[in-house]
């Protein structure tokens, strides 16, 4: 690695908070702000926290009111068992290979909890989805970020490999929230083989949770790699593709040795059955709808990209379901302009606030809509990016 | 049954639970997933569910209207909903007269039990819990690697509050579930108040943890909530769930109660949107229908006596019961008891060391269910006692 490269790793102290931000529940206090009376009333186009714009999936609905409500005043049982049967048949694990959390935030915290400790830290992209990060701070486990690829946002698979080196867990987030780059599996494998060699005691966590929103040509699930090896688990929720943020279920997939580590840390009692039933339902939706879906997601993904590249405002090559754009200014004048005409996008994400902006993909329609309040936004001068 | 099926069973009854713990889905539901899952439904008739603590009535119909209504923002991260986690903050804040700052909420009262254990004990500052109690506090602090006290009873198997108290110095935690689960007692407010005066004036570091799951069942004309004290209070804290009287043991409520400085120490290890959408639209409405929790008082009360005394026409007595459960002296080991009633269909709690040999749990299911389990208990006690005829599993 050349000394340039070795420069782009960066080892914060526990207190070096400022590159990473607080978890999405930043999001909230924007929303929060979005809720203060404005002229138009709230946001009517929410394009901040990378949901579904369809709404939750309509099998999903009718198993919470027909198979959750009967069951509502129970302690969740047998569906545990019967979520964990499917999920295993899904991807053609066993039941022991999977671990059910509240969201995969849970599963996030438990690997970090579970994996890091004062001496082997948490190394991790800047920036990275924060859930680990926020969770190793918290428990004073040392943090270790790592720039990513400044010509195209990827992960600098070089840099990661060296600061890996030593750390108690990687997180892995591919596609990598906030900046929406991939990296194919072909390249993820290189990194996990030469990590497993010269680093005995790491595990790798590859946040998977928007696998369903990839469409590059090589992209591809680290699950078969993860029943295999002990020290690779792979986080999947339903919280995107299905349209199930508000209803918290996520999981695990890995070694059993792994997946038995960390469920003995913390308890699935965080997890509702209408998750349970609702996941089950999402089991059962065909694999011909969820291509529908990313090809819904990148229809009006590409539209949108489209548009702002068109202007000279470059957006990275998304494989997600948000997009992360050049906007050549700071990303919070671009989102209270926005906000003014009820249109919410993405909070700050450091080190790239002053230039770049994330927003997620909406319907079609919501797009068409956006971009016009995207237009006034971007006609007004961008102020210095002090 | 697969066998990865039998392992994860396996694990919720592994008579350690801090061995396997991952599967302890809340409270109570443990004893009814093993048995659930190794017998199925029973033919025919549904099996009376008594042995979780459960509302068997569910959640009103005003709650489950309240998540159809959610519906349409069920995709959206509780934070960007309409009804975020900070409206139902204020709606709990609003119920006791306190502020925002004073409540923290949980997916039950279950995971702020579990914080609590990681925020305040370590391996120099025990836990203190009576025995046999919630088991959540306990399971968390032996894998924390913290050490456990525990409190025995008096003689009417009320939680022995003074060896609690000096049980309590040096302690980081001390978890006094009121009224107890399993043993069903209550103590009265001057008790409460006295032990919290105790353990304050002897080790004022240590956190009290009062778990009122169980308020809304109790009866007794002594008892009343510490929340008040835990507001005017350092270092002490109430929890509640809207697991139990809202019927909402499935859609994952909770909330703690304190002064704004413990409750912050909690908050530090809160999970990110533990509450969802719709769970969050759910306790909204519960929380605003008292009426509806009364008429469940009442209603539990009334099975409640009619299954005690059903007992006591059998010559068999138990602890008075402030909850809707029974621990009642069946004279004989619960296992056999339990094994004897789940073959006609009844399933009653696990069995709760050190009182196994003698004592059974027995939650309270509607009056149609309860007339249906005592003539199950008359048959089944009726016979002479035996020894399990499993093997503990």
């Amino acid at each position: 690695m050349s000394l340039s490269r070795r420069s782009f790793v960066q080892t914060l102290g526990v207190g070096a908070t400022g590159l990473w931000i607080t978890s999405r529940g930043r999001e909230g206090s924007l929303f929060a702000q979005a809720n203060q009376p404005l002229a138009g009333g709230p946001p009517s186009i929410i394009l901040s926290s990378n949901e579904n714009p369809l709404g939750t999936h309509k099998d999903v609905l009718a198993a919470i009111r027909g198979a959750a409500f009967p069951e509502a005043g129970r302690y969740p049982g047998a569906i545990f068992v019967e979520v964990m049967d499917l999920l295993a048949k899904k991807h053609g694990v066993k039941p022991e290979n999977i671990l059910l959390g509240s969201g995969s935030t849970q599963i996030l915290r438990t690997a970090t909890h579970v994996f890091t400790s004062k001496t082997a830290g948490l190394v991790a992209a800047i920036p990275a989805y924060e859930e680990c990060a926020d969770y190793a701070r918290l428990m004073g486990h040392p943090i270790t970020g790592v720039k990513l690829n400044p010509t195209d946002l990827k992960m600098d698979l070089d840099a990661l490999q060296q600061a890996s080196k030593g750390a108690g867990l990687v997180f892995f987030c591919n596609p990598n929230n906030p900046v929406a780059t991939a990296i194919t599996g072909s390249d993820t494998k290189t990194y996990l083989n030469m990590l497993m060699k010269q680093s005995a005691n790491t595990t790798v966590l590859a946040d998977e949770a928007y696998f369903e929103y990839g469409t590059m040509p090589g992209y591809e699930t680290m699950i078969p790699i993860a029943v295999q090896n002990p020290r690779v688990v792979v986080a999947r929720t339903f919280s995107k593709c299905f349209g199930m943020a508000g209803i918290r279920i996520g999981y695990a997939i890995g070694h059993k040795d792994t997946i038995a580590k960390m469920g003995d840390w913390d308890s699935v009692g965080d997890i509702s059955v209408m998750a349970l039933q609702g996941a089950k339902a999402a089991l059962a939706v065909p694999d011909s709808w969820v291509k529908e879906e990313q090809k819904r997601n990148a229809a009006a993904r590409s539209f949108t990209q489209k548009w702002f590249a068109d202007r000279g405002y470059q957006p990275t090559d998304s494989q997600s379901n948000f997009m992360f754009i050049n906007i050549k200014r700071p990303a919070r004048d671009f989102r209270e302009a926005c906000l003014k005409e009820g249109v919410l996008v993405g909070r700050d994400f450091p080190p790239y606030e002053k230039t770049h902006v994330r927003i997620s993909v909406g319907t079609m329609e919501e797009m068409q809509k956006a971009v016009q309040v995207f237009e006034h936004a971007l006609a007004q001068p961008a102020k210095a990016a002090a | 049954m697969s066998l990865t099926r039998r392992r994860l069973f396996q694990r919720l009854a592994a008579p350690d639970l801090s061995a396997h713990a991952a599967m302890i889905a809340a409270r109570g539901r443990e004893a009814g997933l093993i048995e659930y899952g190794e017998q199925g439904m029973a033919a025919g008739a549904a099996p009376v569910r008594i042995d979780s603590n459960e509302n068997p009535l569910g959640p009103g119909q005003h709650v489950l209207d309240a998540i159809v209504g959610k519906f349409p923002e069920a995709h959206r991260y509780p934070f960007n909903a309409t009804q975020h986690e900070g409206v139902l903050i204020k709606a709990v804040a609003d119920k006791f007269q306190a502020k925002p700052e004073n409540v923290l909420l949980g997916p039950g009262s279950g995971e702020i039990l579990t914080h609590a254990v990681r925020a305040f004990t370590a391996g120099t500052r025990p836990l203190v819990t009576a025995w046999p109690s919630f088991e959540m506090p306990r399971v968390t602090a032996k894998k924390l690697g913290a050490p456990v006290k525990e409190v025995g009873f008096d003689a009417k198997l009320k939680i022995d509050v003074a060896k609690m108290a000096e049980s309590a110095k040096g302690a980081g935690l001390v978890f006094f579930c009121n009224p107890n689960n399993p043993t069903a007692t209550v103590h009265g407010k001057s008790a409460v108040a006295d032990m919290v005066k105790a353990i304050r004036t002897s080790s004022p570091d240590t956190v009290i943890l009062i778990d009122e799951a169980y308020h809304d069942y109790v009866t007794d004309p002594s008892y009343q909530s510490a929340v008040d004290i835990a507001l005017s209070t350092p270092n002490v804290f109430v929890t509640r769930t809207f697991s139990k009287a809202y019927g909402m043991a499935g859609l994952r409520a909770g909330y703690a109660i304190g002064q704004a400085d413990t409750i912050k120490q909690i908050q530090k290890f809160k999970m990110p949107y533990g509450l969802g959408t719709l769970t969050l639209g759910a306790a909204l409405v519960g929380l605003g229908n008292d009426e509806h929790i009364q008429q469940e008082r009442k209603r539990n009360t009334d099975v409640r006596a009619f299954t005690v005394k059903a007992f006591a026409d059998m010559g068999i007595t138990g602890t008075d019961t402030q909850t809707n459960f029974l621990f009642m002296d069946i004279k004989r080991p619960a296992a056999g008891f339990r094994d004897a009633c789940r073959a006609a269909g009844v399933f009653v709690g696990r069995d709760f060391p050190p009182f196994e040999k003698q004592y059974a749990r027995i939650s309270i299911g509607t009056m149609a269910e309860m007339q249906k389990a005592v003539e199950v208990f008359k048959k089944v006690l009726g016979t002479t006692p035996t020894t399990s005829s499993k093997e503990r599993r």
